[in-house]
């Protein structure tokens, strides 16, 4: 029901994106200006819903399975606790894909909706001025480009690999966490230090090359590895940006969100097998 | 691990559990060195106060809870193994559910965990649905389900596999003494078709009815256990239900009793339970339907 309503305010806000005035042949510079602004606003509602999502499903999960004895009633059959943390897990995703999927067609369909709507009003103008059609034909892929293709998806993708990470990392604290506040906070500190790992190693790096190394720096450069790097994932700036991603740098990112995620359930497992509910 | 005793359903042997307490360290023994034995179609009662350790125990034996010493074997398995677990039903006390799902729903979702799949699971389903008296309500959502109906659809899930021991833990709490009646009915139904029962309950009286054996358990450690006749027994008393018999006719009956050597500890008009009154106006009102 709560994603639901997460759903709703995207789609008031994807309304609201259309009723901006786009631009003219004139305006060209505005029109590639709306729809990064358009693309940026969807972007961020959509790693705000599944950043939340991810972090308070996932933190509640096995705290409110413990308080309404649903645990017991699961355990004492002929499942095991990977079983559950996993069935657990995937159905948090399951849940995630499908927000982020409704998300991603009301995107598309207002971004394709506002791109036709720019073309229609920009290409008769650009012919009557003269442009040669050369020049017609890259006006026309580069609006293109910002609007609904497989870079859209991509940026997608993206998020969902972020709240993937980000829910394995509530799971994992869950497992151990008395409270369910701690376990929140904590994935918010993982959040937050997750976005800031690629502005530290840059810093860190910056320091080893004045050759103002120190016990504290390598410490922190390796402490950096244990948390996901934001930052590294967030495919979607390129989206937004209108550039097309290259294969190798999204399998890339995929196999590093996969990385994080293993390390998460296997550790989440560990703790969790012999845990006394 | 084959078992020692081939009938042996349930074997607790030296069960002690400690639990430490988060700020101080301090230990706390809940469960101290108990054993016990169940055999194959027997119905075991574990009777004792609340916090005596009957909950750690049961848990103990469905893998919930690691001994801290002894060991819980199910069906010669270790009970914190998962093979332990595939002929176990457990019932706990106030069972709670997916408020969301219907009482059909959360059925096939127990059943799916159970590896049942297809036509097998729908027909499970609706023969439990049936044998809880649920068939009405199994498109409702167990948010609108009462305490009693909610133990009821309790029953059916740890039912669901047909399990060969069947783990009670209060299962009359919170139900009707007309519901009370029908699972305790279903106990000795259960024990009919060789089902074994492992139960606890604060009813002592419906323990006594249903249970072959008892054990006491008193502040983690089994007090005393054994068949409930031998526990129960009151040695050469006997209990005598005479009926048509006036004041004079049962002085006359007094009188010969005491000439042949015996006493009469107690005499008085019986009168009936209110629970054996409520059932028959409950089931009178039904239409005879009922127990």
């Amino acid at each position: 029901m709560k994603v639901f309503y997460f759903l709703v305010v995207f789609a008031a806000i994807m309304l609201g994106m259309l009723w901006v005035d786009f631009g003219s042949v004139g305006k060209a510079q505005d029109s590639e200006q709306s729809l990064r602004v358009m693309k940026g606003a969807a972007f961020f509602s959509m790693n705000v819903f599944a950043a939340v999502f991810a972090i308070a499903a996932t933190a509640l999960l096995i705290p409110k399975d413990v308080e309404d004895r649903t645990l017991y009633t699961i355990l004492c059959k002929p499942v095991t606790r990977l079983d559950y943390l996993l069935g657990r897990y995937f159905g948090v995703l399951a849940m995630l894909a499908i927000g982020l999927l409704c998300m991603d067609v009301l995107l598309s369909a207002a971004l394709w909706h506002t791109v036709e709507g720019m073309l229609a009003e920009q290409l008769p103008a650009m012919q009557a001025l003269g442009f040669s059609q050369e020049l017609i034909d890259e006006r026309v892929t580069t609006l293109r480009q910002h609007g609904a293709g497989v870079g859209l998806q991509l940026g997608v993708l993206a998020v969902f690999l972020k709240a993937a990470v980000l829910a394995a990392v509530a799971l994992c604290l869950s497992t151990f966490s008395t409270s369910t506040l701690f376990t929140l906070l904590a994935t918010l500190v993982v959040m937050v230090v997750g976005l800031m790992v690629d502005e530290a190693r840059g810093v860190m790096a910056e320091y080893a090359a004045h050759g103002r190394e120190s016990r504290v720096l390598s410490v922190a450069h390796w402490v950096a590895y244990l948390f996901p790097d934001f930052k590294l994932m967030s495919l979607e700036d390129a989206t937004i940006q209108g550039r097309m991603l290259e294969l190798g740098l999204i399998l890339r990112v995929c196999l590093v969100a996969a990385l994080h995620v293993s390390i998460a359930l296997v550790l989440s497992w560990f703790i969790f097998r012999k845990k006394e509910v | 691990m084959a078992l020692a005793s081939s009938n042996m359903v349930v074997e607790i042997r030296g069960f002690r559990k400690e639990f430490k307490s988060a700020l101080l360290r301090k230990r706390l023994v809940a469960v101290k060195g108990l054993s016990m034995e169940i055999a194959e179609g027997e119905v075991y009662g574990l009777i004792g106060p609340n916090g005596a350790g009957k909950s750690t125990t049961m848990k103990a034996l469905l893998g919930l809870l690691q001994p801290s010493a002894g060991e819980c074997r199910v069906f010669g398995h270790d009970a914190s193994k998962v093979d332990a677990r595939h002929q176990v039903g457990y019932l706990p006390e106030n069972p709670y559910f997916f408020k969301h799902q219907t009482a059909r729903e959360t059925l096939e979702f127990y059943g799916k965990l159970c590896g049942l799949r297809g036509g097998g699971l729908k027909a499970r389903v609706q023969e439990m649905l049936d044998l809880v008296r649920l068939a009405d309500a199994a498109e409702r959502r167990l948010s609108g389900f009462s305490k009693g109906m909610l133990q009821r659809i309790g029953l059916a899930q740890a039912l669901i596999q047909d399990p060969k021991l069947l783990v009670l833990d209060e299962p009359t709490a919170g139900v009707d003494p007309i519901g009370s009646r029908e699972i305790r009915d279903l106990i000795l139904s259960l024990k009919g078709r060789g089902v074994t029962v492992f139960l606890c309950s604060h009813l002592l009286e419906q323990v006594q009815e249903v249970c072959d054996r008892v054990g006491v358990i008193y502040e983690g450690e089994m007090v005393v256990q054994g068949s409930v006749d031998s526990l129960c027994g009151a040695g050469d008393e006997v209990q005598l239900s005479v009926g048509g018999l006036d004041d004079a006719g049962l002085q006359s009956l007094r009188r010969w009793i005491v000439e042949q050597g015996g006493s009469v500890e107690a005499m008085a008009r019986r009168e009936r339970s209110l629970e054996s009154v409520f059932i028959d106006v409950v089931t009178q009102r039904k239409g005879g339907h009922g127990v």
